[in-house]
């Protein structure tokens, strides 16, 4: 039995999924590909898949993961790309396998692309607000949580950000806290700054790669 | 392929994914290489129509064609709808993207008659005039099919040709006419009147209808030499008719996730309320191998790891147990799950028991359909209590503890015992669990009872009869919640509102053709949803058409009146129905088909069990 974390990239019609939909997906075309992934052994025996790190649905992702336990230790990594690819909506497309190097928890941050364009306001704008906002000391947003609606200051959670104007859109470059204790959706960010500039924006984000708490580069 | 435009609106509404196509197995082909393009619309969520079994077969065969592109249409959300309306986005097909009114045909089927308003609402978001009278290019061509087109007059006025029966050859022959009187310039009408001369084509603008004074119809004529009277289509050799080998694999979670695998047509029974057991008469069945290659093939290309045998009563099938076993020849090595929907009563046997749970235990639902013997009789359900009783205590000694009944109120002669009595089978099914020697240990046992209203429809044995009113029905509701004494029945029961108007619509006649224009007009859509329907906005529409909705829904009809839907023969006599209408009056049963034929009138087709050998006669 050796584990395997397969890479792939979710846009297109696929970027409208969810995580639901996308692990119903991925089940499917692991059953389909016959690749001799562990099975559950359950009443309903099914491909044993884990996610390192959702991705939540309207985000591209370019190098998500997913990690299955193979029950062939020596079956190739290219059959596994050639096959999967086959079983699998062209929204999503498998660019490689590894072996694992870290632990899912080990992720702490995420890097994130944001592209930002509002039709009835010009870039210049939206840069200079966005450099305004992103200067603020705190940056407050309701949360709802189990226990009702909670405040929280998402500027901690922003490690580091880049702002680029461009000819139609403004580009946010940004590193957030993420992993299953502490995570900051970029789509917060977004509306904390719709309600602090009074804009209205259209965003497309885009996950670019994931980060341990050395911000080494998951692996 | 969704435009930019659409992909603004889709992080705004729920569930966006049914929305952008992309699936693995959609069909995309080149629009300019291609001589028709055929919009299939299903009048419902995304996640209802992609559960359709008949819209996966007509897809897959179309597509096969070279010269036609068929493209997927779904009614959107409410939340959608009204983002398309406010950016000015006409409802389009998910493979190209393209508006549905660029398409050649834009079908339907028609699988309940509450999605009617869909129907017009998807035209209306289309941009396209929602009365055939209004199309007149030879483009556009409103097509219609399913169980709901067998009385088409309410929509009559909407829809340029209804294909009666099974689509799959008229179909194809409909549209491989379109394109040849296109290469020959011929006009719309033309091509309606040489439609309506293929067997099977229903063109309800070459007819004219008069009424009498009380409202009923005077007579249904032809105009020119359209056929007086319309005979279904059917398939003849299920073996050898096409069956898709793959399915479009939604990117969401749909109603039905899973492959479907048909293993026969038409139903033996004959129970008197049910449409479907005469609309598809004879049965017709595939063979086991057949079935098994089919099923085998439909798992390895899917990657589903569920199928179920699709038919109105799987344990009729004659070579049911022999299936099952080469079913599970490869499934349990292959980690695909069996499931047979549609048990009958009296079908659940060990032996099906058995094979079936080796793969997944899901929940068990019987329709004994009626409380008392006399009823069942009535309707001809052929279900004794014993039977039933005998079939729980089965199922509860092979480890089930819930069971779900599926019965009907508002049948024809009930009476309030008749009702009570629904109560009390509820109660036997629970004691028979608690008499059981070796019930599951320390669970308690939960039976779900169910009624829905019935609702009269054509082409069967109580086409004349009334609905009960709405207050009628209420009464009864509360009656059998009152009769249930123990907390281990649940007991639910239909919205008696959305029955009432389904009976005005299933036995509807052209008049109604007003009512639903208004309808459209007023936005009415989703009307099969608790979200959107109301039944006293519908009331009020039919007030100010003139239209008195208790003519079409609570009339008892006599057996010599026009009924709209007389010109349509789907196989199965008028006299027949009337006979059986009349042994329902005296608690007559009618043995099924396999026992004994009955004569009534499906032998024409000769085909499927009307040529079958009978046991008893070898």
């Amino acid at each position: 039995m050796k584990n395997v974390r397969i890479w792939f990239k979710k846009d297109f019609e696929c970027r409208y999924i969810s995580h639901l939909d996308l692990n119903r997906c991925m089940l499917r075309a692991l059953h389909k590909s016959k690749i001799p992934v562990w099975h559950t052994e359950g009443f309903n025996p099914h491909p044993f898949a884990t996610f390192p790190l959702p991705l939540s649905l309207g985000f591209r992702g370019v190098n998500e993961c997913m990690d299955v336990k193979l029950e062939d230790d020596n079956y190739s990594f290219e059959e596994i790309i050639s096959k999967l690819n086959v079983c699998l909506p062209r929204g999503i497309h498998i660019f490689d396998v590894t072996e694992p190097v870290m632990k899912a928890g080990k992720i702490a941050f995420a890097e994130f692309s944001i592209k930002l364009s509002s039709e009835n306001t010009n870039t210049t704008v939206i840069t200079e607000k966005l450099s305004e906002f992103l200067a603020l000391d705190k940056i407050e947003i309701e949360k709802r949580s189990k226990k009702g609606l909670k405040t929280v200051d998402i500027k901690q959670g922003i490690k580091n950000f880049e702002i680029k104007e461009k000819f139609d859109f403004v580009l946010l470059n940004v590193i957030l806290t993420a992993g299953s204790s502490d995570n900051v959706n970029p789509n917060l960010l977004v509306s904390a700054f719709e309600n602090y500039s009074a804009l209205t924006v259209d965003s497309d984000i885009t996950r670019n790669d994931l980060y341990n708490s050395e911000m080494e580069l998951f692996r | 392929m969704v435009s930019k435009e659409v992909e603004k609106l889709l992080l705004k509404v729920q569930k966006p994914g049914r929305y952008v196509g992309g699936e693995l197995n959609e069909v995309i082909k080149d629009k300019n290489s291609v001589d028709v393009r055929f919009a299939f619309c299903f009048p419902d969520t995304y996640e209802v129509g992609m559960s359709h079994l008949g819209m996966k077969i007509l897809y897959s065969q179309f597509n096969k064609e070279d010269y036609i592109w068929c493209e997927r249409v779904f009614a959107p959300w409410v939340d959608m709808e009204e983002e398309m309306i406010k950016n000015n986005i006409p409802l389009y097909a998910l493979e190209s993207g393209d508006p549905v009114s660029d398409f050649d045909f834009i079908g339907f089927t028609l699988q309940y008659e509450l999605s009617f308003t869909n129907m017009l609402n998807m035209l209306k978001l289309s941009n396209v005039p929602i009365k055939s009278s209004d199309r007149k290019e030879l483009k556009q061509i409103v097509v219609a099919g399913g169980p709901c087109a067998c009385n088409p007059e309410p929509i009559a006025d909407f829809v340029d040709i209804f294909f009666i029966g099974e689509g799959e050859e008229v179909d194809l022959e409909v549209i491989n006419l379109f394109r040849e009187c296109r290469k020959e310039g011929k006009s719309k009408a033309e091509f309606l009147e040489l439609c309506s001369h293929i067997e099977g084509v229903y063109v309800p603008s070459l007819y004219d209808v008069s009424y009498n004074d009380d409202g009923t119809i005077k007579s249904f004529q032809p105009k020119g030499d359209a056929p007086a009277v319309i005979h279904k289509r059917l398939i003849k050799d299920m073996d050898n008719c096409f069956y898709p080998d793959n399915f479009v694999i939604p990117l969401v979670e749909i109603v039905h996730d899973r492959a479907v695998q048909e293993i026969f047509r038409g139903c033996i029974r004959g129970c008197r309320f049910c449409q479907a057991g005469f609309i598809y008469r004879p049965v017709r069945e595939k063979s086991p191998e057949t079935i098994n290659a089919q099923c085998k093939a439909l798992c390895e290309n899917t990657g589903y790891d569920e199928v179920s045998l699709s038919s109105l009563s799987s344990s009729d099938y004659s070579q049911i147990v022999p299936l099952l076993e080469k079913l599970n020849e490869w499934s349990k090595d292959e980690k695909v799950s069996i499931s047979l929907p549609s048990l009958r009563v009296d079908g659940f046997t060990d032996d099906i028991m058995n094979k079936i749970k080796t793969v997944r235990k899901s929940g068990l639902t019987f329709a004994p359909e009626a409380g008392s013997q006399r009823m069942r009789d009535v309707i001809n359900k052929n279900v004794r209590e014993e039977e039933l009783l005998a079939t729980c205590a089965t199922a509860f000694e092979g480890g089930w503890t819930t069971v779900k009944l599926y019965f009907m109120i508002g049948l024809p002669t009930e009476t309030i015992e008749d009702v009570e009595a629904i109560a009390k089978l509820g109660q036997a099914v629970v004691d028979t669990y608690y008499k059981c020697p070796n019930k599951p240990k320390g669970k308690s046992v939960r039976v779900t009872v169910s009624a829905s209203s019935f609702v009269p429809k054509p082409f069967t044995p109580f086409q004349w009869e009334p609905q009960d009113t709405i207050p009628v029905l209420h009464e009864k509701q509360v009656h059998i919640k009152e009769s249930i004494t123990t907390k281990k029945i649940q007991f639910n029961y239909h919205d008696a509102d959305t029955s009432y108007l389904e009976a005005v619509f299933a036995r509807g006649d052209r008049k109604l053709c007003k009512v639903m224009e208004l309808a459209c007009e007023r936005g009415f859509h989703f009307d099969g949803w608790n979200d959107c329907f109301s039944l006293e906005k519908w009331l009020e529409l039919f007030d100010e058409c003139g239209i008195d909705p208790a003519f079409y829904a609570n009339r008892r009809r006599s057996f010599d009146e026009i009924l709209p839907w007389d010109h349509i023969d789907y196989g199965v006599t008028k006299d027949y129905l009337i006979k059986e209408c009349k042994k329902a009056y005296e608690n007559t049963t009618t043995p099924h088909c396999r026992l004994k034929c009955n004569n009534c009138g499906a032998a024409k087709y000769r085909e499927g069990v009307c040529f079958e050998k009978r046991k008893n006669l070898v």
